[in-house]
């Protein structure tokens, strides 16, 4: 469970102060898929790197499990970022220069894994998305979609209960969106993790368990499916 | 991050950009090479100093001086300051300075000592000139020294002392310097033994007064005023009995011939006699009793007034030398070092914008500040550790190359090497180089740590 309260980010200060985000509330039940949904700069991409640690509100509280992140201390956020999160972006990200082995192997170096274990995890993350061939491929010789794989590949090694995505499918064409989709759909329901996609796609958004459609910083709807039963 | 996956990291991200990294290397490489050369160089000059000087002195040998002036170097500057002085009969003049001379009472007193095996003045000869009996009649400029017993001179032919031995009073020694202006070949060296060699010492002219000149006038006319003023000569004639060998380890090799100390006595006495040198010297050759220390007999001359400096002494003196000519090059060195600095700093700057994106994503990955700094402290380490090895390799190699070269062409003799590398400093220089390379890649690991990783994924 993740619960957002009360978050305000501003940018800028006194007269030229612009509020990206102002007093956002909800909360996200586990095993959810979240879609965040919105205008090109309404504040969803903000709003998921506050969710994230990644970036600091200046008011509010996110609390995962029983506590708040806000409050920890900088290595525990980064360690429980490590550990707990997993981020899939929408131009990828990947070291091109690095083959696809060691771009997975980025994130269990973060996690601090035994040494033992990276080998056997990180040909399971490719098996998951069906790169087991390109193991030793330079990642800047893939596709845009096999890039993208390799990054899901990434985020899903250290099986995190949280993964993000900001606009996964954006630079990809339509089929190959699905597959990725896919991947991250069959990762949440497998891993009973908490997904939480920015995108303005709606077929995507639709997909997800709860949409949550922001615009100019605020949160004007909040849709839940039936199926679950939120707490 | 564990340590380990951040060192590979690191190895790895210099890798992928491989001629920076190499060229970065060179630029600190530079210093590298003229710190460990001029280390090299500091050991194989002490090395050299040591071995000349045990070629050349006894341990146990002292020079004795009545006045401290040569001695005590904490005020030269007063002591060799140049202008006008009070005359001192008791005093020798020498290069612009006056020093107190040794008479013979004080020679006699320092070998009443019981600390000192032998003492022997130092006998000041300008022979008028000297003739060989090989080369009649053809007269040579030549220096005569009285033979030193307190070491052992290379022979080439014939019967030299041995250590702490003398000449015999009639016996001579010539250098093998001397044998082709005889025309001797040095393959017949053997034809020099057992010939003459006559050394003209001429007397201080005597001061005469007016009536002396008047009374030789009467009688001579002006060939017996001049043979009057012109002073007494003396003809001494030697056999030779060696002739010695050229000593590459000889610090001035004296070129010279060499007599007995008692002929240097007669001789000496005979040029000075009349005047105010007579029977005072500039200093004295001792050596010290076996068992006993140098350093203490020569504090316990100074209770006497006796000035004196041992074979340690012009080792220390030497090796200060040597040392501020190695200061001034490792200074240059540092100077290369400090320049390489800036290549340093600026091309981490540079790595640090062009991985932005890296930084970010790793951060976002959970890498910590700390994470992010060493990272960049590590390639910065890679960078330094590769500069120094380079240096140190570099300055090896070309040691090793350039050793036989420099022996020959500095006359070192066979066997000296100038450039002795030392593996302990070698690696303390790439220890150096390393840090160097860590302090300098400090402002911009940091900059790279306080990245905001959001700024940093926005680039695209
Ligand atoms: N560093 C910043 N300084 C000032 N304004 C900022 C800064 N970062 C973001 N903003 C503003 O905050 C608002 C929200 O930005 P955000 O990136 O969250 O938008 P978004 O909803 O993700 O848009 P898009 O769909 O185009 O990615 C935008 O108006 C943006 O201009
Ligand atoms: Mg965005």
């Amino acid at each position: 469970m993740i619960e957002v309260k009360q978050v305000t980010k501003t940018y800028g200060k006194k007269k030229n102060i612009f509020t990206a985000l102002d007093d956002v509330n909800f909360s996200v039940p586990s095993n959810t898929s979240v879609a965040i949904v919105g205008k090109s700069g309404s504040g969803k991409s903000t709003l998921m790197h506050i969710m994230s640690g990644l970036d600091r509100p200046q008011h509010g509280e996110i609390i995962i499990g029983d506590r708040d992140i806000l409050k920890l201390k900088a290595r525990q956020t980064d360690s429980f970022r490590a550990k707990q999160m997993g981020f899939v972006f929408q131009s990828f990200f990947v070291e091109a220069n690095e083959s696809c082995y060691e771009n997975v192997s980025l994130s269990l170096e973060m996690s601090r894994t035994p040494q033992m274990e990276r080998r056997k995890r990180i040909e399971a993350a490719l098996a998951d998305v069906d790169l087991t061939d390109k193991i030793k491929s330079k990642a800047g010789d893939l596709s845009g979609g096999q890039k993208q794989r390799l990054a899901i590949a990434r985020a899903i090694v250290n099986q995190p209960k949280l993964l993000f995505a900001d606009e996964p499918t954006g630079n990809l064409d339509t089929a190959t969106s699905q597959v990725v989709e896919d991947l991250l759909f069959k990762y949440q329901t497998d891993n009973k993790a908490t997904l939480i996609i920015v995108t303005h796609d709606e077929e995507l958004a639709a997909r997800c368990d709860m949409q949550i459609i922001i615009s100019d910083g605020k949160i004007s709807e909040i849709h839940e499916a039936a199926k679950k039963e939120s707490k | 991050m564990k340590t380990i996956d951040i060192v590979k990291r690191a190895g790895r991200n210099l890798g992928r950009a491989k001629s920076r990294t190499f060229l970065t290397a060179v630029a600190i490489s530079v210093g590298g090479f003229a710190i460990v050369a001029s280390l090299a160089a500091g050991t194989g000059a002490k090395h050299y100093v040591d071995q000349v000087i045990s070629a050349n002195m006894d341990e146990q040998s002292l020079v004795i001086y009545a006045d401290s002036k040569f001695t005590d170097t904490s005020n030269a500057a007063t002591n060799f300051a140049p202008g006008l002085r009070e005359y001192d009969p008791d005093s020798f003049e020498s290069q612009g300075v006056d020093m107190k001379a040794l008479t013979q009472d004080n020679i006699d007193q320092l070998r009443q000592r019981d600390d000192l095996a032998s003492v022997e003045p130092f006998y000041q000869l300008q022979p008028q000139y000297v003739t060989f009996g090989v080369d009649k009649g053809q007269k040579y400029s030549s220096d005569v020294y009285a033979y030193d017993g307190s070491k052992v001179s290379p022979t080439l032919v014939g019967n030299m002392p041995e250590l702490h031995g003398m000449l015999g009073d009639d016996d001579a020694v010539i250098p093998q310097a001397y044998l082709k202006t005889l025309g001797i070949e040095e393959s017949d060296a053997q034809k020099a033994i057992g010939s003459e060699v006559t050394v003209r010492v001429q007397q201080t002219p005597q001061s005469v007064d007016k009536d002396e000149i008047q009374a030789a006038f009467m009688k001579g006319g002006e060939k017996a005023v001049q043979k009057l003023t012109e002073g007494k000569t003396i003809d001494k004639t030697f056999q030779i009995v060696a002739v010695m060998g050229n000593s590459v380890n000889e610090l001035d090799q004296q070129q010279g011939v060499f007599i007995s100390s008692n002929a240097a006595k007669e001789l000496s006495d005979f040029s000075t006699e009349g005047t105010d040198l007579h029977g005072k010297y500039m200093m004295a050759f001792a050596v010290v009793k076996d068992g006993l220390d140098p350093a203490e007999v020569k504090d316990s001359l100074k209770n006497d007034k006796f000035y004196a400096s041992t074979a340690e002494d012009l080792q220390q003196l030497l090796f200060t030398f040597v040392n501020v000519l190695l200061g001034i090059v490792i200074g240059f060195g540092a100077l290369a070092l400090v320049v390489s600095v800036f290549g340093i700093i600026n091309t981490q700057y540079i790595s640090v914008l062009e991985r932005t994106q890296q930084i970010g994503l790793m951060k976002a990955l959970g890498a910590s500040k700390r994470d992010i700094a060493r990272l960049f402290r590590y390639e910065a380490a890679w960078v330094g550790f590769l500069g120094g090895a380079l240096g140190a390799g570099a300055a090896w190699i070309a040691g090793t190359i350039a050793n036989p070269w420099i022996t020959d062409k500095l006359n070192l003799g066979d066997g000296n090497s100038l450039l002795m590398f030392e593996l302990l400093p070698s690696i303390g220089v790439i220890v150096l180089l390393v840090i160097v390379a860590v302090v300098s890649g400090w402002l911009p690991s940091r900059k790279a740590a306080r990245l905001d990783p959001i700024e940093a994924l926005r680039t695209e």
